[in-house]
């Protein structure tokens, strides 16, 4: 009998889904999904000429091109003059150096190759990280090697040289300091302190602010009114049993810092013996990476965070008789808002059934007197000090920015010094600093960039960056941490350190000598005795990137009832019905200042998946409510109308107006599955202009709407639908998989009664034994390739995206072609919503290439450019490849991409010239590749490689120290491949799976293991672990909590019901239960 | 009707297809075959800023490769000498030396020395030189008697097939271990290399890759 397997059919309203058209079941969509490169694949669509035009025109110049290829270019091999220490022209040197951020610091090692750095990784060895970076540490050597760099200094936009510069700075240093003003960015550098204090000393009456559009000054504000000025919270996440987060994204790193939500996964294993996996609730407006990993979510406007906070702590304090949490619940005016009493109560009962064990956390812009809230929940429930401990953080205060506009607005300010940041765009709009600006006669500004500041301003110095200068840093919980450079600055940038030493009459700074002389200041003098000498204490720090035991010192934490109360209080509730607009930390620009990182710009937004731009989000229901075109809902000749009759498959927004009375934006909405109702959100950051070319049409700026006293959001905003679209390039569309469970998750109690439930969902419970009719070479390898991917921790929060980006040389492509689901990302993080439009649950998938066995890709490649290697690697050799685009066709996962263009030599908005474009790539971003993996060009498939180059790296060092003995006795050296390297949670493993005591091995095994489409036999070397939530049994909706592919059900999931008989996609014999069976 | 053409000519269609096809696989043929590597980068021997005698530094004054090669054995690069290394000598020697005059201008202004590159595998290729000679392929086997090269030319295709050739068979080049760097190395009488190279072959586990991902990533 003839084995059929047939596709399951696509179900009328699948549970589990991408996008919205998915979820409606649209007919165009699944028309759009039958092509696996959409748009233009037969056509070449700007020149309208035909594939059989092109090829008549191509064969012709092709034939005259290889006439000129005859002689050999001329290349040359330059050495040093001088050999340079430690340096081996060809291997990388590492260094430990760190990224300033406005937490404190994120420890890296950089990867240097003959002096040029090209990939940073996270410092393991570092208290305050476990190795793990984010996406904008990913991104940074893109930054560095940016060509759109600031690179002269200007004096009123005249190009002026250094010696002016200091001739200015040094009639400033001489004029005693009146009315100089500093404005800096959040920073813990200890060095940066003491010159500003020594500065305070030479400058009396100097005015030192520091602004950060996303910094935690509502934090801070609500931790000194609770236990006293400087003092810091650290959560113990390790400790915690129940995480409530109001508002909070802490398991975004971008938000929080790589090691500060560390101990969250390590206590996210079902498996782990000492303790109960924890359990998470978020409350929020809008989907998070938090809320997606989130055992019970509520949606709530930010407006109703506060009320939601105070009647949890209501529960909370009557049970406990606690007068603290009372008082401070009592002074907070509510709102009135409707929220769900059953899951408040059900929250509260779950906290209290484990005093000291739990953590409410709130994000750092969330209104202090909101933050004092929780602070107080947190003391009642006996958390201080367990979960949550307080730190003393030493840095001077700051003025704010409000501070300076008003001595700015007072004429007390004669010189300025505005020390990166670019408050001209991002600053408070009350404020209105750009005019203020105007009344500073001398305003300087150190900036990466020649931006809006710098325009406004007299001076405009390039700034150094990070990889550039010498600095150190505190991470979050105060341990010293050095910042080295890797490289002189490229284009002569000075770091503020410089300026403020030359402000001191101290000239330039040659090398470290100012870190160092705080270091000296810094280092306890028991650990100097101990190490024999400062200078051997210096030489660690360097070598290990930080001063080990320099942590803050623990603080007190004494609950300041009559302060908190206050606090509380201090302003009234908002209107219960108003429209809100979030203002959100950008998961690719952050406030803005990636705005010309096009690695950023491309990665696609943790939930919306959208790239290049950002948009208003909106739940479906408001979106009704206020006219927004449901842009996805089946209405796709009138767009193809407007577009010129060209069905364009991807997202096409309304575009909206957004008003607070005084200021309008517009920005184009997209409805937003899971948002709060009443309520939008849009990321700041974007539409930005006349910077560079690349920042033009790029998104929509957020500030104008936004105020100091409310930096988390604006209340009773109102919004008009103009009529007019606007295209986004939307990622999680392509290359869709449906209906297969292809993610999976289940219940712990699931878990524990069945561990292997995962093993048999969908159609993997009754597929026939498979063989394979073709052969793969013989695995002869001693090593065996292959990886894992936990979904019960990874959260989609994009490190791995990005690394992967600058591992491996992968290009950008530009909005217009991600629009053409031409997008270069080898790994990808798919997200599914499953359950309702209103409030799905969210889950993340990474994908990339997973090296099957029985690869179906080999198969059809006519030319053998893509094959097995002894050692379990699906291989592609570039130079083979002929571009029939069989290949990626034929797999299943989709992660194979197509160079349509030479996309890294050639400007992105030149892509159709055709030999009119200019060619070639700039020098320093030559400098940015890794040397070690080609750079491909057009017309060549490529794809995950599983980091061949580490491993052959590895290989390679393997035989070198075997030398002339044999090689099977000496062990590959331990290395990770970059997504593994890079992420901040642990949740990818790679190594040899035929060790069997390699921990990729021994998770392979793990009965949450399976593997995607089982029934394709592809026998693929990923293994992903299901995802396993932690319900509270109590809460209302619990159980809908980890059944997005159905409950449990006899051997398989409920989803597939419909079939009547196993053998609908088992054999030929039995007829398909649905026609829609023929058609996959 | 007279027969404008004579009978002859109903051959021409036929005797033109024929010598378009001979003609066209010469061409095709001749491109194949001379095209190659082989023939078209074998032999290149550019002029270098400096007349370098490896035939003086190795043969007469006996250094060793790794004195100015210095990272061969640690590195993928067998990186070229730094001015340093030269004028550690030739501060000495040969001070004065017109020859040398690019070196001493390097040494004075810290531009370095332009060397023309002779050996160039293609960018898509990555070649390790610490695993080759620490794992008994001697330099000959690639670079051939460069110690006896006054100017250096590649004396080798350098081609894929031509890397294969050993990487199937390896046994036809591996060398003791302390033979690397000596040129002149012959099998002593009596042995012959195909045995020796056997003998390493099996006590070392020399298994050179031959999938495309040994040397294409």
């Amino acid at each position: 009998m003839k084995n059929i397997v047939n596709h399951p059919p696509r179900e009328d309203r699948p549970n589990i889904w991408r996008s919205l058209r998915e979820l409606e079941n649209d007919p165009e969509f699944a028309k759009h999904l039958e092509s696996e490169f959409p748009r233009g694949a037969d056509t070449y669509e700007a020149s309208g000429l035909s594939k059989r035009d092109f090829l008549k025109l191509m064969g012709a110049s092709i034939a005259l091109a290889g006439m000129t290829g005859c002689r050999r270019p001329e290349a040359h091999l330059v050495p040093f003059t001088k050999g340079v220490e430690w340096t081996v022209p060809g291997k990388f040197l590492y260094y430990a150096t760190a990224m300033p951020t406005r937490t404190g610091a994120l420890p890296l090692i950089a990867s240097t190759s003959d002096g040029r750095p090209t990939k940073l990784e996270g410092n393991p060895l570092h208290p305050f990280s476990n190795g793990g970076t984010d996406a904008f540490a990913q991104a940074a050597i893109l930054d560095l090697y940016d060509p759109h760099r600031s690179r002269t200094i200007t004096d009123s936009g005249r190009a002026t040289d250094a010696a002016a510069f200091d001739a200015f700075l040094a009639s400033v240093a001489q004029g005693g300091g009146k009315g100089v003003a500093f404005l800096a960015e959040k920073k813990s550098s200890p060095t940066r302190e003491r010159l500003r204090g020594l500065l305070e000393e030479n400058f009396p009456g100097m005015i030192w602010a520091e602004y950060e559009p996303l910094g935690d000054g509502e934090a801070a504000a609500a931790a000194a009114a609770a236990f006293g000025p400087g003092v810091r919270l650290l959560p113990k996440f390790e400790r915690a049993d129940i995480v409530v987060a109001l508002d909070s994204d802490f398991l975004n790193p971008a938000e929080s810092g790589v090691g500060f939500a560390a101990g969250f996964s390590a206590r996210r294993n079902p498996d782990q013996l000492a303790a109960p996996m924890n359990r998470l609730y978020a409350v929020e407006n809008h989907y998070t990476l938090t809320g997606g990993m989130a055992d019970h979510r509520l949606r709530c406007k930010v407006a109703d965070i506060g009320s939601f906070a105070r009647r949890l702590g209501a529960v909370i304090a009557a049970k406990l008789n606690d007068g603290d949490l009372a008082a401070t619940v009592g002074a907070y005016p509510d709102s009135g808002a409707d929220l769900d009493a059953a899951w408040i109560a059900a929250c509260a009962d779950d906290l209290l059934a484990i005093p000291g064990r739990s953590l409410v956390l709130t994000g750092p812009q969330t209104p202090a007197q909101v933050q004092i809230i929780a602070l107080a929940i947190n003391k009642a429930l006996g958390n201080l000090g367990a979960t949550l401990v307080g730190v003393t953080d030493d840095a001077p205060p700051a003025a704010t920015i409000s501070d300076l506009a008003m001595a700015i607005a007072a004429g007390a300010v004669k010189t300025l010094f505005i020390l990166g940041g670019n408050p001209a765009y991002n600053a408070p709009a009350n404020l209105d600093f750009s005019s203020l600006l105007a009344k500073v006669p001398d305003v300087v500004r150190l900036g990466l960039f020649e931006d809006e500041t710098s325009k406004l301003a007299r001076w405009h110095v390039p700034a150094a960056h990070f990889l550039e200068f010498w600095g150190d840093a505190r991470a979050t919980d105060g341990t010293l941490t050095a910042i080295q450079p890797m490289i002189l600055p490229l284009w002569g940038g000075l770091s503020e350190l410089d300026i403020l030493s030359k402000l001191l009459g101290g000239g330039s700074v040659d090398g470290p000598a100012l870190v160092r002389e705080t270091f000296a200041k810094l280092a306890p003098a028991a650990i100097v005795a101990d190490a024999g000498g400062i200078d051997l204490v210096w030489n660690t720090f360097l070598r290990i990137g930080f001063l080990p035991g320099s942590a803050f010192p623990p603080a007190a934490l004494d609950f300041a009832r009559g302060a908190a109360a206050q606090l509380a209080n201090s302003r009234p509730a908002a209107a219960k019905d108003a429209l809100e607009l979030v203002f959100l930390q950008s998961s690719s620009v952050d406030d803005g200042r990636y705005a010309n990182n096009s690695w950023l710009l491309e990665t696609p937004d943790f939930v919306t998946k959208v790239t290049w731009d950002n948009a208003v989000l909106v739940s479906p229901a408001t979106a009704k409510a206020l006219g927004i075109k449901a842009n996805n809902f089946g209405k796709f000749e009138e767009i193809a109308e407007k577009l010129g009759n060209e069905i364009d498959y991807d997202l096409v927004a309304d575009i909206v107006e957004i008003s607070d009375g005084k200021s309008t934006i517009e920005a184009a909405a997209i409805v937003a599955p899971g948002h709060a109702d009443n309520s939008l959100s849009l990321a700041l950051g974007y539409g930005r202009k006349a910077v560079s070319a690349l920042m033009d049409n790029v998104g929509f700026d957020a500030y104008p709407l936004r105020s100091s006293e409310s930096p988390r959001f604006t209340s009773g905003v109102t919004l008009k639908v103009t009529g007019r679209d606007y295209p986004l390039a939307q990622t999680q569309e392509h290359r869709s998989m449906e209906g297969r469970d292809l993610v999976r998750e289940g219940t712990v109690d699931r878990y524990h009664e069945n561990p292997a439930f995962a093993q048999t969902m969908g159609m993997d419970s009754h597929i026939p034994p498979n063989i394979s009719l073709f052969t793969h070479p013989p695995f002869t390898s001693k090593e065996q390739w292959g990886m894992t991917v936990d979904l019960n921790t990874c959260t989609g929060c994009n490190a791995c995206v990005v690394a992967c980006q600058a591992e491996n040389n992968v290009p950008v492509v530009g909005k217009e072609q991600v629009r053409k689901n031409r997008d270069m990302a080898w790994i990808r993080i798919d997200r599914y919503f499953a359950g309702e439009a209103d409030d799905p649950e969210m889950l993340a998938q990474t994908i990339m290439c997973q090296h099957c066995e029985n690869a179906p890709c080999e198969t059809v490649c006519p030319v053998n450019a893509t094959v097995h290697s002894e050692d379990g690697l699906n291989l592609m050799a570039y130079n083979r490849c002929i571009g029939t685009r069989y290949c990626a066709n034929n797999c299943p996962w989709k992660v194979r991409r197509f160079n349509y263009f030479d996309y890294n030599q050639r400007p992105l908005d030149e892509l159709y010239w055709g030999p009119l474009a200019k060619k070639g790539m700039a020098d320093s971003l030559k400098m940015a590749k890794n040397p070690n993996v080609t750079v491909r060009m057009r017309g060549v498939m490529e794809k995950c490689t599983f980091c061949i180059q580490r491993i052959e790296e590895a290989k390679i060092g393997r035989l070198v120290s075997a030398g002339p003995t044999p090689a099977s006795e000496t062990p590959v050296n331990v290395f990770k491949v970059a997504c593994q390297q890079a992420c901040p949670n642990d949740s990818l493993v790679f190594g040899d799976i035929a060790d069997p005591e390699s921990r990729v091995a021994r998770l392979r095994q793990s009965e949450r293991g399976y593997t995607m489409f089982k029934y394709v036999n592809a026998s693929p070397r990923v293994t992903y672990l299901a995802r396993i939530k932690n319900p509270n049994p109590k809460m209302p909706g619990a159980d809908k909590v980890g059944m997005a592919n159905g409950a449990p059900h006899g051997a398989h999931g409920a989803s597939h019901e419909s079939h009547s008989s196993p053998n609908s996609h088992g054999t030929a014999t039995a007829a398909p239960t649905s026609p829609e069976a023929h058609e996959h | 009707m007279a027969n404008f053409f004579p009978k002859w000519t109903n051959w021409i269609p036929l005797k033109l297809v024929i010598i378009v096809g001979v003609l066209g696989a010469a061409v095709s043929g001749g491109v194949w075959y001379y095209f190659t590597p082989k023939f078209t980068r074998v032999g290149y021997m550019p002029t270098q800023p400096v007349p370098f005698s490896h035939t003086i530094h190795v043969e007469q004054l006996g250094m060793d490769c790794r004195y100015c090669h210095s990272f061969v054995e640690v590195a993928s690069h067998s990186n070229v000498p730094s001015t340093q290394t030269c004028m550690a000598c030739h501060t000495q020697i040969s001070a004065t030396s017109p020859k040398l005059e690019t070196v001493r201008e390097s040494w004075k202004t810290g531009r370095p020395v332009n060397w023309v590159r002779i050996d160039k595998l293609p960018d898509y290729s990555y070649f390790n030189h610490a695993v080759h000679v620490n794992r008994g392929v001697s330099c000959y086997s690639c670079h051939d008697e460069i110690n006896a090269m006054t100017a250096v030319w590649q004396d080798q295709p350098q081609s894929m097939s031509w890397c294969l050739d050993c990487h199937r068979a390896p046994e036809n080049f591996l060398r003791p271990p302390a033979e690397i760097f000596n040129m002149n190395w012959v099998p002593a009488a009596g042995e012959n290399q195909r045995d020796i190279g056997m003998k390493f072959k099996d006590a070392w586990e020399v298994n050179p890759p031959v999938t495309c991902g040994g040397c294409h990533r």
